[in-house]
């Protein structure tokens, strides 16, 4: 079993998060996205509105082609929307220039992802710091970052392993030591046990849970019925509206 | 680490742009992006050393091309120097048609006349301005005795000016004087070589050789040369052997005679030459081209033969230099061809890899990296590629130098410039061949490059 140290942040003694828990982190305005293929237009997205808070654990569902994945990817700053406002923070990201969206989803977001997405040249520890690199931390600043959340993650003996040298669990787990390096403001977590088998699912998910108590901001996108039971607040997308909001546990 | 935990809501802007300020491009960020680039080089190892093959063999080309082109003209120097650069050499020549006659007919063979003769000599000291001296030669080939050692040699009968004139230097002894010139005295001065030769042990200085039936008193040894092979053999076989001994003139022609007389193949053969080779020695360097014009009008008025040649060494540099420049042109465009075909192998390879690697692009991208970060991972990894092919090349281009100087003798000099061009070109081809396919990687839509299989 995975030994998880519940910690607060990385060395501060203060958990900045009970601050500001329950404070507005982000919101939709009457979200539209269009593809254009040649003459022909698509609607996904056809006016999405809804707000996050700090310390929430949201799990967005529905079918496939209701639009969970592009809604994902504006969320995750790497899509723009065709109409609406995207406020991450308190800043307007629905018309940032291409340098800025790189610098809002490296300091303000982490992403995990279905294939976890690690670089496979890469060992376990530069992994972990690559979005430090980005966001230009000094190497024994992002080395100790990096050091304590491996140790987070219960990969402390594995810093220096290869991506395919870890069982698909630990790559996992690894993608969220990453995500949780420049401690951001959403963790947005697009089918996160959808390649692993239920024993590694559930360290997953209760990797999740204990950063819910931490107070980190969760958006989970699954199809799945048993993960969107971990979430707190369940958003159900149809046909790209929003069909329903609810909180499922308190 | 306070920094670290700032509250991105209460203070957005602060932590906004303090991550601006340290995106900035850092020696720090340089050298993880030359790690990154290292390291995927090396993983396909086999790969990158073909694609970098272009460029090896363009550098190594270049340097060793121009070591090369280097030496000879270095080597034309040295021996036109030797020649001397004031001076203009003329050589009797057989003519061709008195060879045919001579060699169809029955009977005891005639004498041949042919060649300079002192009247063309005359007439060139006299008549000529910028003409300060002139030395005339006759070569008659001999054998030479030191008791039972003999030696076939050229005995050259010449002036006392003759070891200036050529730049020649003795080793030991002095060269004859004019008095000894005027008294027609049996004094001898030796080559190196043959020195070398007839007195295996003792010193020859003071000693004496025996030519046909008279013996000569040896004066002093020439030093050895680095002997010119130019033009030599325009002037006969009598000229061809580096090994000569130095008579006084006038005692060559009352010794010898004016005919002399040597077996050929077909019978014998007798030619009747006053002058076998003339150094005129100009005043003024600018002038030797111009002068050598003139004595070869008159030459030509006053022989009805080609029975002599005529040699400006300054001319012959001047043609070597031109050669030797055609040589670097040639080199130049071929090397240059080399690394044009490395260059397109490198941004071949690159956008392979760019393709191969769209999917870490996509990560690197949601995960903070601007465009420039990711143009900056690629162009770097291809100015490494091109700069290990041009240190390959550099260090190849400079041991295939010296591998011919060792094995065939010639003389290369491989000048500091050109491996520091050389690698400079390789390097900037990295970059110029890396553009595109950095551009490539990083106008790769985000979710699209992560979407990639």
């Amino acid at each position: 079993m995975t030994v998880i140290e519940t910690n607060s942040d990385h060395g501060s003694s203060v958990n900045p998060r009970d601050v500001f828990a329950g404070e507005l982190v982000a919101s939709l305005q009457e979200i539209k996205k269009t593809y254009y293929m040649g003459a022909l237009s698509v609607e996904v997205l056809h006016g999405i509105t809804l707000e996050f808070y700090a310390g929430d654990y949201i799990s967005i569902m529905g079918p496939s082609g209701c639009g969970k994945s592009t809604l994902m990817n504006i969320l995750g700053c790497l899509d723009q929307p065709t109409q609406g406002k995207y406020f991450l923070g308190d800043e307007d990201t629905s018309k940032m220039e291409d340098d800025d969206l790189s610098t809002i989803r490296g300091a303000r977001l982490g992403f995990i992802f279905q294939s976890y997405n690690l670089i496979q040249q890469l060992d376990v520890l530069e992994n972990i710091e690559m979005p430090l690199f980005y966001q230009g931390y000094t190497e024994a600043e992002s080395h100790e970052i990096a050091m304590g959340l491996a140790a987070r993650v219960g990969l402390e003996d594995r810093v220096d392993h290869k991506p395919f040298e870890l069982s698909g669990g630990q790559q996992q787990r690894v993608a969220i030591a990453r995500a949780l390096a420049v401690d951001p403001l959403i963790i947005l977590a697009d089918e996160p046990t959808g390649n692993l088998d239920s024993k590694s699912g559930a360290e997953i998910l209760t990797l999740f849970d204990e950063l819910h108590d931490q107070g980190k901001t969760l958006i989970l996108v699954t199809h799945s019925d048993e993960l969107a039971e971990h979430s707190k607040r369940e958003i159900k997308l149809k046909d790209g509206r929003v069909e329903s909001d609810e909180r499922i546990h308190t | 680490m306070s920094e670290f935990t700032l509250n991105p809501i209460s203070q957005p802007s602060a932590s906004f742009s303090r991550s601006n300020s340290r995106s900035k491009f850092t020696t720090t960020r340089l050298k993880k992006i030359t790690q990154v680039g290292i390291k995927s080089i090396f993983s396909h190892g086999l790969r990158s050393l073909l694609t970098v093959l272009g460029i090896v063999i363009g550098v190594a080309a270049v340097i060793a091309m121009l070591a090369v082109s280097e030496g000879a003209s270095f080597e034309a120097q040295q021996q036109f120097r030797d020649l001397g650069a004031t001076n203009i050499l003329l050589k009797s020549v057989k003519p061709a048609e008195v060879e045919e006659n001579s060699n169809s007919g029955f009977g005891p063979p005639q004498a041949i006349v042919y060649g300079l003769t002192q009247a063309d000599i005359t007439t060139i000291r006299d008549t000529i301005p910028g003409v300060s001296n002139v030395i005339a030669s006759r070569i008659v080939k001999k054998n030479v005795w030191n008791l039972g050692i003999s030696m076939n040699t050229d005995v050259v009968g010449t002036a006392v000016d003759y070891p200036s004139s050529r730049n020649y230097n003795l080793r030991a002894g002095r060269f004859f004087s004019e008095t000894e010139l005027r008294d027609h005295a049996n004094v001898v001065v030796l080559s190196d070589e043959v020195a070398n030769v007839l007195f295996p042990i003792d010193n020859p200085i003071a000693k004496s050789i025996k030519i046909d039936s008279d013996y000569y008193n040896v004066l002093g040894i020439m030093e050895a040369e680095g002997f010119s092979n130019l033009g030599q053999n325009q002037a006969g076989s009598s000229n061809s052997a580096p090994s000569r001994i130095f008579i006084p003139f006038s005692a060559s022609k009352s010794r010898f005679g004016e005919t002399t007389t040597r077996q050929t193949a077909g019978g014998m053969e007798s030619e009747t030459v006053e002058l076998h080779e003339a150094i005129i020695q100009v005043d003024n360097q600018e002038m030797v081209i111009e002068v050598g014009e003139i004595i070869d009008q008159i030459l030509q008025r006053r022989h009805k033969d080609e029975d002599y040649s005529i040699e400006v060494p300054l001319a012959l540099l001047r043609q070597a230099e031109a050669s030797a420049l055609r040589d670097q042109i040639v080199a130049g465009a071929i090397a240059g061809i080399s690394l044009l075909v490395g260059g397109i192998g490198i941004m071949n390879i690159m956008l392979a890899s760019v393709t191969e690697r769209t999917r870490e692009i996509g990560i690197r991208r949601a995960l903070g990296a601007k465009r420039k970060d990711i143009i900056a991972q690629f162009l770097i990894e291809a100015v490494i590629l091109s700069g290990v092919g041009g240190l390959i090349g550099v260090v190849l281009g400079i041991s295939i130098p010296f591998i011919i100087s060792t094995f065939w003798g010639m003389t290369t000099i491989v000048t500091p410039i050109a491996p520091i061009l050389a690698f400079s070109i390789s390097a900037m081809i990295g970059v110029i061949f890396g553009i595109y396919p950095s551009m490539r990687a990083a106008d790769m839509d985000p979710v699209e490059a992560l979407r990639h299989e």
